[in-house]
């Protein structure tokens, strides 16, 4: 029974989560905070598989989280809603409760497939070319749905919020957290499954060495591009649920600052460890929200002491000086992150009398 | 078996190999020696059809494998069709995987499921690598290391194992255990080609030799005949 203590802890924590939502002991803020954790959870993981497991180094991944946001709220506007864009509803907006497994699934197979697309012309070059290309990978995404008028363009697009409120109007349910944990279940389950199997095994080969892959009889081509679209999948899956949780979204908010974070996060966590970049998952995620706080407050203090000028307010803008400098000073003191390559269960071998799942 | 007619190969404008014949046959075992930058290695990786940048690219001249063209196959076919397999320069092992986990890892191509067997007789011919079989690998010394890296070109399957500087980087009683070791998988079928410095420890072993200066190969023969030529004593073997 020891060995599933943590198997049956994760859920038990994620029902209590459910139930402080539902009776409202979390207000909006903390409620979004943990759905905003969750979701950088999987966009962080996701992002991992590429630049931890296989060794690559993709930039360009908020690029996919992009494709996922959009496509998930498109076909939540067609399967859910009567609207200009796609006519009458699909399917009756009572069913979206339960349809709206296939809304995420649909969204994360766009991202794959724009995955496979980026992947097909860059795998062919190697290491720093691939860093370049999904950059401007990134960036062609957000010019082009910007330059979409109707699903918003630069104004963004709403469509999906009727789509929430349907499955509001079926049970008052703090349905976008229950998505989110299902999403990040299934996601760290499928990254799981795929690093323990033999593909995962020549996912280890391909980033140790490519020539011995290939003497092996690994196409390692074909293991890098399905490796890739599992990535790109997942953080279309992020991308969808990020959508679902604001109600809104816009292009630029999956722009290279977006791709920056993902990367934060697998450099803090460790690459190619799944819990060391869930525990930087939850710690940024947390230090961003803190920094809303710790900003003003520092503000306040330095025109206590004088050290700014009156006219000078420390902006949240700084966020994006405190974090770049987050990651230099990981750079210098511990480059392999928290957990380096290991997972948790390898730092704390005594870890491993309480959980199956590792 | 394995045929090469006029083989001319390139690095961009570089041409490292500039037209060259050979021929191994069926059970033999057949070395390449000569210096640094005569193009062994580079024959070598232009057989397993290794792309670029690894590889140079063949510009002419034709690589037969049983009587058919194999320009056309890629390196991961060659491997897993034709079993034919390298056991590349500085050995490449997963060093973030177990010794066990190489050598499963190493019959990804393979449909048959004769694996585990195949692990049982690895373990058999280098029983070191059971001593070690949970140990990451990359903790392993450089004789195991080169152990592990024939062991899991042999769980491959293949039928010819092409071999890049086996003896690097090793003590010369390993050396010695190790070349013991290809000369037992020989006399079991397995054909092998093997490029090496160490010319005279190749040459007491190979059927046959080729020997490759800049590109071209100058002389060829009975590696017995070889050793007893005066101009290759003096250039490959100080004597």
């Amino acid at each position: 029974m020891q060995r599933y203590a943590l198997n049956i802890l994760f859920p038990v924590a994620a029902v209590v989560l459910v139930v402080l939502a539902q009776v409202g002991w979390l207000d909006r803020y903390v409620l979004t905070v943990v759905t905003f954790i969750g979701i950088n959870c999987i966009f962080a993981v996701s992002l991992n598989v590429v630049n931890g497991y296989m060794g690559e180094f993709s930039c360009g991944h908020g690029g996919f989280m992009c494709v996922g946001a959009y496509a998930g709220s498109l076909l939540s506007v067609a399967f859910f809603t009567d609207s200009r864009l796609f006519g009458a509803s699909l399917f009756p907006p009572e069913s979206a409760p339960f349809l709206f497994p296939l809304v995420l699934v649909g969204a994360s197979l766009a991202a794959a497939l724009f995955g496979l697309i980026v992947a097909l012309p860059s795998f062919n070059t190697r290491d720093d070319y691939l860093a370049i290309i999904t950059i401007a990978a990134n960036y062609i995404i957000i010019s082009v749905v910007e330059n979409i008028d109707a699903i918003g363009g630069p104004r963004g697009f709403s469509g999906m919020k009727r789509a929430v409120n349907a499955m509001s109007d079926v049970a008052e349910l703090p349905w976008m957290l229950i998505w989110t944990i299902v999403g990040l279940f299934v996601c760290v389950a499928t990254i799981r499954r795929l690093m323990t199997s033999t593909y995962g095994k020549g996912i280890s080969a391909v980033s140790q060495n490519e020539v011995a892959a290939e003497m092996m009889g690994i196409n390692t081509n074909r293991v890098k591009i399905m490796a890739f679209m599992v990535s790109s999948g997942l953080a279309g899956l992020s991308g969808a649920l990020y959508a679902h949780v604001y109600g809104y979204v816009n292009a630029q908010s999956f722009n290279i600052l977006r791709s920056t974070e993902g990367l934060v996060m697998v450099y803090l966590g460790g690459m190619g460890s799944t819990s060391g970049v869930l525990m930087a998952a939850v710690a940024f995620t947390l230090l961003v929200e803190l920094l809303r706080f710790v900003i003003p407050w520092l503000n306040d203090l330095l025109h206590a002491a004088s050290l700014l000028p009156a006219s000078y307010e420390l902006s949240q803008i700084w966020k994006w000086v405190f974090i770049p400098l987050l990651l230099i000073l990981l750079m210098q003191f511990r480059p392999e992150g928290l957990l380096g390559n290991r997972e948790l269960t390898q730092v704390f071998p005594r870890l491993k009398r309480w959980i199956t799942f590792r | 078996m394995l045929r090469v007619t006029n083989l001319k190969a390139a690095y961009g404008k570089i041409e490292a190999l500039h037209g060259i014949s050979f021929h191994v046959e069926k059970g033999e075992i057949v070395t390449l020696i000569g210096a640094n930058g005569a193009g062994k290695s580079t024959t070598l990786k232009a057989l397993m059809r290794l792309p670029p940048p690894e590889s140079a690219v063949v510009t002419a001249g034709d690589i037969e494998f049983d009587g058919v063209s194999i320009l056309g196959v890629s390196a991961h076919n060659v491997v897993s069709d034709l079993k034919m397999t390298l056991v590349p320069e500085g050995r490449h092992i997963f060093g973030n995987l177990t010794v066990m986990e190489n050598l499963q890892l190493a019959a990804w191509s393979r449909k048959d499921k004769g694996a585990a067997k195949d692990i049982d007789r690895i373990f058999d011919i280098f029983p070191r690598l059971a001593e070690r079989a949970k140990q990451h690998s990359d903790t392993l010394s450089g004789g195991e290391q080169q152990m592990l890296a024939v062991g899991r070109a042999l769980m491959t399957k293949c039928s010819v194992l092409l071999l890049d500087e086996p003896s690097m980087g090793l003590a010369p009683l390993i050396m010695y255990d190790m070349f013991r070791t290809l000369k037992k998988l020989n006399a079991d079928g397995l054909t092998i080609v093997v490029v090496e410095q160490n010319a005279r420890l190749a040459l007491e072993v190979a059927d046959r030799a080729y020997v490759l200066d800049t590109g071209e190969i100058i002389a060829e023969g009975p590696a017995g005949d070889l050793l007893q030529k005066p101009e290759i004593r003096a250039a490959y073997l100080g004597a």
